[in-house]
């Protein structure tokens, strides 16, 4: 899924690389100098990054918190309250669809709190989703 | 349910206030229209839209009426577009009253209540404007205190303003930026182009070119400079003249803050949301030994004017108000953050003098260079260190059951304090220099002030202890432990 979200952008730049050379093909050095850059970029964000995302994307909702690891350059470790919950929303963009995937994002009375766990299964996403749904139904107290 | 309430219109002296407010807000249409009334020979136009305008400002408080019942507050407002703005009582976090000069003349208070909820613009709950002798059973009823008629509130004063405290205004570039405004606005009016004529204009010139360039930009950076700091010490004075900030330890207990010598401006917090403190120290306040306060508070912006609880004061008076808020024992030593901490901060400082240096090292192979540049590029890289050093030995933390305390930065440093109980998050994030130098950045998520506050640098190892520390179910998660 996300070799797939990553080769749209860099597929568009490719046609983009395209469309110049055809209409201004002076300069052949720097097409193909581009056109390298392109390539070489290509392969690292769709073949590699994809890849080491996976290995840090863990995500876990206990019976307390929920809890997710993201990141590839940036990791990022996050872990809210399920007693803090105020929403949930699933969300599946057109490549989430295309996989069956959907993204969950719990959202605490804090901007900075929102735990988002990213693609998931369809079928795991709304089991999640009502979970934690009847969790925060239960819960009064939201900190704020 | 009882029967309802009946809708109460504003104080009718606002049929006053609100068509000379209009008059002013519309200033600039009409002198517009002046001139247009002028350029045609028809002053119908200029009668006209001022008429209009009058006429929009009184018909304000015909449509303007609010009522308060036992659930919620509800204001109906707006002259073409009609708006009913209800609140539910309980959610209620803060009143602040701000009176103008006009208003003041006319005893009127403009009243704001806000929520938890980030109402801005629009959403803003805001009588305009109610009776000052009103106010005090309005705000009661509002803030659903027991009425206390008979006993007198013990009110508790934490913090008075003192005419000594006018010394830390110049230190801000408030005045700076009100004449760069000021030049802004004439320059856009087209003024300059009227000066740049006139008899005042050319004299100035010629003095200019007699005295020459370099004493010209000296008068003229002197000039600019003591005009900064003396608008900024008026400023200070207007804004925060009188200021007092008091405690009432009756029921709930408020916090109620008061300032302004012509345009007087009041708060009332509700204490119960308040989730802690920034002490905020910027480089030059904090040379003289200042400092000021800012309320982390729900339901109220963390930045700016509106969690403003001391403007720029000695720091003893700061900390003590800080400590008296929260606990005494957020004012205590703070932990370092170590060796690898340090080590970042002094790489993060010296990675703009690197880059500068291979730059300028590069282009001495082309051009020759003045050995000012180098004089200029001393003076920096020393500058560079000293903001390493300052920031390194910023760096702190202190963590216990009740309270989160952080400090960090140098220019802008700040200490926050934040109420473990109003934590409900919490992020651990490296970058890629952080994993390999063992430092995580720590952002404690809540719902009041800036809503994340973060610890810089923490000890990888450290992070999630600090974090298990302040909030205990963070320990039970076994993510963490591992």
């Amino acid at each position: 899924m996300w070799a797939v979200a990553a080769a749209v952008p860099w597929a568009l730049l490719a046609v983009g690389q395209v469309v110049w050379w055809v209409l201004d093909g002076r300069w052949p050095l720097w097409h193909a100098l581009a056109a390298a850059v392109t390539v070489g970029g290509a392969l690292f964000f769709i073949g590699v990054v994809p890849l080491w995302r996976y290995r840090v994307h863990r995500w876990e909702v206990g019976a307390q918190a929920v809890y997710t690891r993201t990141g590839w350059l940036v990791e990022e470790r996050r872990i809210a309250p399920i007693s803090r919950v105020q929403t949930v929303d699933t969300q599946r963009g057109p490549i989430d669809r295309l996989f069956g995937l959907a993204n969950v994002t719990v959202t605490t009375a804090s901007s900075a709190g929102a735990v988002q766990i990213v693609a998931l299964d369809s079928d795991v996403a709304d089991r999640i989703a009502a979970q934690l749904t009847d969790i925060a139904s239960l819960g009064e107290q939201d900190a704020t | 349910m009882t029967q309802p309430v009946a809708w109460r219109r504003l104080s009718p002296r606002m049929l006053l206030v609100h068509p000379i407010h209009e008059v002013v807000r519309q200033l600039p249409l009409l002198i517009g229209s002046v001139v247009l009334g002028t350029a045609t020979g028809n002053p119908l136009w200029s009668i006209g839209l001022l008429a209009l305008t009058i006429g929009y400002g009184v018909a304000r408080w015909y449509t303007t009426s609010y009522r308060i019942d036992a659930e919620q507050i509800q204001l109906r407002a707006g002259v073409l577009q009609r708006k009913v703005l209800s609140l539910p009582r309980n959610r209620i976090r803060s009143v602040s009253t701000d009176a103008r000069l006009l208003h003041r003349l006319l005893s009127l208070t403009v009243v704001k209540v806000s929520t938890g909820q980030e109402g801005r613009g629009d959403a803003d709950f805001e009588l305009d404007a109610v009776l000052t002798d009103e106010l005090t059973a309005l705000r009661a009823l509002l803030l659903e205190e027991a009425p206390s008629v008979d006993a007198v509130p013990t009110e508790r004063v934490l913090a008075r303003w003192q005419p000594s405290w006018l010394r830390y205004s110049p230190l801000s570039f408030t005045g700076l930026a009100m004449i760069a405004a000021a030049f802004g606005l004439v320059y856009q009016t087209g003024a300059v182009a009227v000066l740049e004529d006139s008899e005042l204009a050319r004299a100035g010139l010629d003095a200019a070119e007699r005295a020459g360039v370099l004493v010209t930009v000296i008068v003229l950076a002197v000039g600019v400079l003591v005009g900064s700091v003396l608008l900024s010490v008026a400023r200070s004075l207007f804004t925060y003249g009188n200021l007092m900030l008091s405690r009432r330890d009756d029921g709930d207990g408020v916090l109620h803050l008061e300032h302004g010598l012509l345009r007087l401006r009041q708060h009332t917090y509700d204490i119960a949301r308040l989730r802690g403190g920034t002490l905020r120290e910027p480089l030059l306040v904090r040379l003289f030994g200042g400092a000021r306060l800012d309320a982390v508070m729900t339901g109220v912006n963390g930045a700016g004017e509106a969690s403003l609880l001391l403007p720029p004061c000695p720091r003893a008076t700061a900390q003590r108000v800080l400590g008296e808020l929260t606990a005494p024992a957020v004012g205590d030593e703070l932990r370092g953050h170590g060796a690898a901490a340090t080590r970042r901060r002094w790489t993060k400082a010296f990675m703009f003098p690197a880059i500068l240096v291979v730059a300028l090292g590069v282009s001495t192979l082309y051009v020759a260079m003045p050995s000012a540049v180098w004089v200029v590029f001393g003076v920096f890289c020393v500058a560079s260190a000293g903001l390493a050093a300052d920031r390194s030995r910023a760096l702190g933390h202190r963590v216990d059951a009740q309270w989160l305390v952080a400090r960090s930065g140098s220019l802008e440093r700040r200490r926050d304090c934040i109420a473990a109980a109003g934590i409900i998050g919490w992020t651990v994030r490296q970058t890629v220099f952080q994993r390999r130098a063992g430092v995580a950045t720590l952002i404690a998520a809540t719902a009041a002030g800036v809503k994340g506050y973060r610890v810089l640098d923490v000890p990888a190892d450290l992070a999630w202890a600090v974090a298990a520390e302040a909030s205990p179910w963070v320990a039970d998660n076994e993510w963490v432990r591992a």
